[in-house]
């Protein structure tokens, strides 16, 4: 359950200015590495700046939560909240500059098919790439399994994630039971549904337990349909004389909502402006580690495609 | 277990399992047959090490590896000269090094390791330890007759047991016997009708019968249990020591959730959770499965790290 698990106890943070450090670190990381590695011509505008990495990430989000929106069999929702907490993670400690989101958004959508047994073979899963040839999803397939580990590495093989999916569930059913006041609580879904969403594309899941995270979401689409529900916090979650623990917790939903509106979507030209930056990021410095890939495979071989073939396939292909 | 043949005809062992296997003071193994063959003037040299051997040294097999018979037959050897006792030593220590020296010396000769020098140590050992070794020749002798007489006895005990119990039985054959002649004297003999004469010998009989029986319930009377303590002898042992502890007392689990409580898994149909679940259908059922399995799931979920963190 949630009270004893690792995302408790490694992947909630007190504030948003220890994740926003967290990233800052990242950045600094691979900076310093290739610094240290001494290539010519390298200049602090090559790289990536923070605000550039979290637009690249966020449209990255994006195009993940469409991959799996779109996905045959259809994706249970806790697959798709467990894929993107795996994203985020992920992109805690390491920099978009490092390891190309493109790849590693596929390898997080498959560790959480496979962790929330939702049993998809690989060749079907590669086959949801609609744009690609067989060949070609061969090759993602192959990428795929070559990041697998290291992802699994960087989440520190935390990989059970408590989503709010089931939490709003309870909550209604709750509701139902315990709180006649409110006449159809099934109203409240379809909102909370879209909140929670939302709240998915925020740094909301490492900031706040999913049960509160759910809570918020009923309030919020409560308050939006002019539904007053304070007497449920007070009334039924024996609240009524604890002050301190109501107020904490009216804290948390404001932050949270806050959380959700500075959320913006990605803009178009600055996203490609960016992912330009990236790209020649990625083509100038992760060569070497490509390369010595590449060299694992074929046992001392050299590699017999040139590397930019890899490449081929692009963000287009995905959706 | 027997997949070694002998290294000279190599067959026949394998053909005739009833062959045993002969030893030889160089640990090397020849079948019965062979010895025969080889050693019909008495006296020849090894086949594999060449080593001059007597047939009368020859001794059957008794381990499956030729290498262990050959260190028994050393050991008796050495232990009839090195053959101290624990008592014969001031200390634990002295005692353990005379056993380290003895198995070093058994090792190299075993090995062939340095023989030259071991029989040198040997010797002078011998030499050194004369009188104690005598001594404790004799000791070894008299306990072996010690020993040996004891197992006389018991034997002769046995037997004098088993003999009774033959003439015993005997008596008793003989007491029947006697009784069915009588019967037909009397038969022959006597005035009385047969009828009461019958009964009479069954009376007779009946009284023989439990006669035999009684003899042989009567257990002969010891004084003595088997671990040797007297029958009547009050045996003090020392008390079995009390050990007070605290006792031990059950404290149902706490988990902290920090959020309200979550009602128990049984009193959610009674609280009227489970009418806003979608009930169960018979598949499910069949496998244990029932709706309030999934409701408390998700009410646990749901209250489960509701409230913010203590401290």
């Amino acid at each position: 359950m949630f009270h004893n698990s690792s995302q408790r106890k490694y992947w909630i943070f007190s504030s948003e200015d220890e994740v926003e450090q967290m990233r800052y670190k990242a950045n600094q990381k691979f900076r310093n590495k290739i610094a240290e590695s001494g290539k010519p011509g390298v200049s602090e505008s090559t790289f990536l700046e923070r605000h550039e990495e979290d637009v690249l990430f966020r449209h990255y989000e994006r195009r993940l939560l469409d991959f799996c929106n779109a996905f045959k069999p259809v994706m249970p929702k806790s697959v798709v909240g467990t894929a993107i907490m795996y994203f985020r993670r992920f992109y805690l400690s390491n920099s978009i500059m490092e390891y190309h989101p493109r790849i590693i958004m596929l390898t997080c959508a498959y560790l959480s098919c496979k962790v929330d047994e939702f049993n998809v073979s690989s060749t079907q899963f590669v086959g949801n790439l609609l744009q690609e040839s067989p060949a070609g999803q061969e090759r993602v397939l192959e990428q795929i399994l070559e990041y697998e580990l290291l992802l699994i590495q960087q989440l520190n093989f935390h990989l059970v994630v408590h989503n709010p999916y089931r939490p709003m569930e309870g909550l209604l059913i709750d509701l139902k039971t315990r709180y006649p006041t409110l006449e159809n609580p099934e109203s409240l879904r379809k909102s909370a549904d879209d909140f929670l969403t939302q709240a998915a594309m925020t740094d909301a899941g490492l900031l706040f337990p999913p049960s509160q995270i759910a809570l918020t979401a009923i309030l919020n689409s409560a308050s939006r349909a002019s539904l007053s529900m304070e007497s449920y916090l007070t009334e039924c979650l024996g609240l009524k004389g604890d002050k301190e623990t109501l107020s904490k917790m009216y804290d948390s939903m404001r932050r949270m909502k806050t959380l959700l509106k500075k959320y913006e979507l990605p803009k178009a030209e600055e996203v490609n402006v960016y992912k330009q930056k990236l790209e020649r990021i990625h083509a100038e410095f992760s060569t070497s580690s490509n390369k010595r890939k590449r060299g694992y495979e074929e046992d001392g071989h050299v590699a017999k495609e040139p590397r930019i073939t890899e490449e081929e396939w692009t963000d287009e292909d995905l959706v | 277990m027997d997949d070694q043949g002998c290294p000279r005809c190599k067959t026949t062992k394998y053909r005739n399992p009833s062959l045993k296997l002969m030893v030889n003071v160089c640990g090397h193994t020849l079948c019965e047959n062979c010895v025969d063959m080889l050693f019909v003037r008495g006296s020849g040299n090894c086949v594999q090490c060449d080593t001059p051997l007597r047939k009368s040294n020859f001794r059957v097999q008794l381990f499956e590896d030729p290498t262990v018979d050959k260190e028994v037959e050393i050991r008796k050897k050495v232990l009839k000269i090195y053959n101290k006792r624990d008592v014969d030593f001031s200390s634990l220590r002295e005692y353990n090094d005379y056993l380290e020296q003895l198995e070093d010396i058994v090792y190299n000769l075993t090995n062939n390791i340095d023989v030259e020098n071991t029989k040198l140590r040997m010797e002078q050992y011998q030499r050194e330890n004369r009188d104690i070794i005598q001594r404790n020749k004799a000791k070894l002798t008299r306990e072996q007759e010690e020993l040996e007489e004891l197992l006389l006895l018991e034997q002769q005990g046995n037997e004098q047991r088993r003999l009774d119990v033959l003439q015993e039985e005997q008596r008793q054959l003989q007491a029947k016997r006697k009784n069915k002649q009588a019967l037909l004297d009397e038969l022959e003999k006597s005035q009385l009708p047969a009828t009461i004469l019958l009964a009479q010998h069954k009376v007779r009989a009946a009284q023989l019968e439990t006669q035999i029986e009684q003899q042989k319930q009567a257990v002969k009377p010891t004084n003595l249990f088997s671990t040797g303590i007297h029958m009547r002898q009050t045996v003090s042992l020392q008390p079995v020591p009390k050990i007070e502890e605290v006792l031990y007392h059950y404290k149902p689990l706490h988990v902290e959730i920090d959020g309200p409580p979550v009602p128990e898994l049984e009193q959610l149909g009674r609280l009227g959770y489970l009418n806003h679940v979608r009930a169960a259908m018979p598949q499910d059922t069949a496998g244990g499965y029932t709706s309030a399995l999934a409701c408390h799931r998700a009410i646990q979920d749901a209250f489960g790290g509701l409230f913010p963190q203590k401290g």
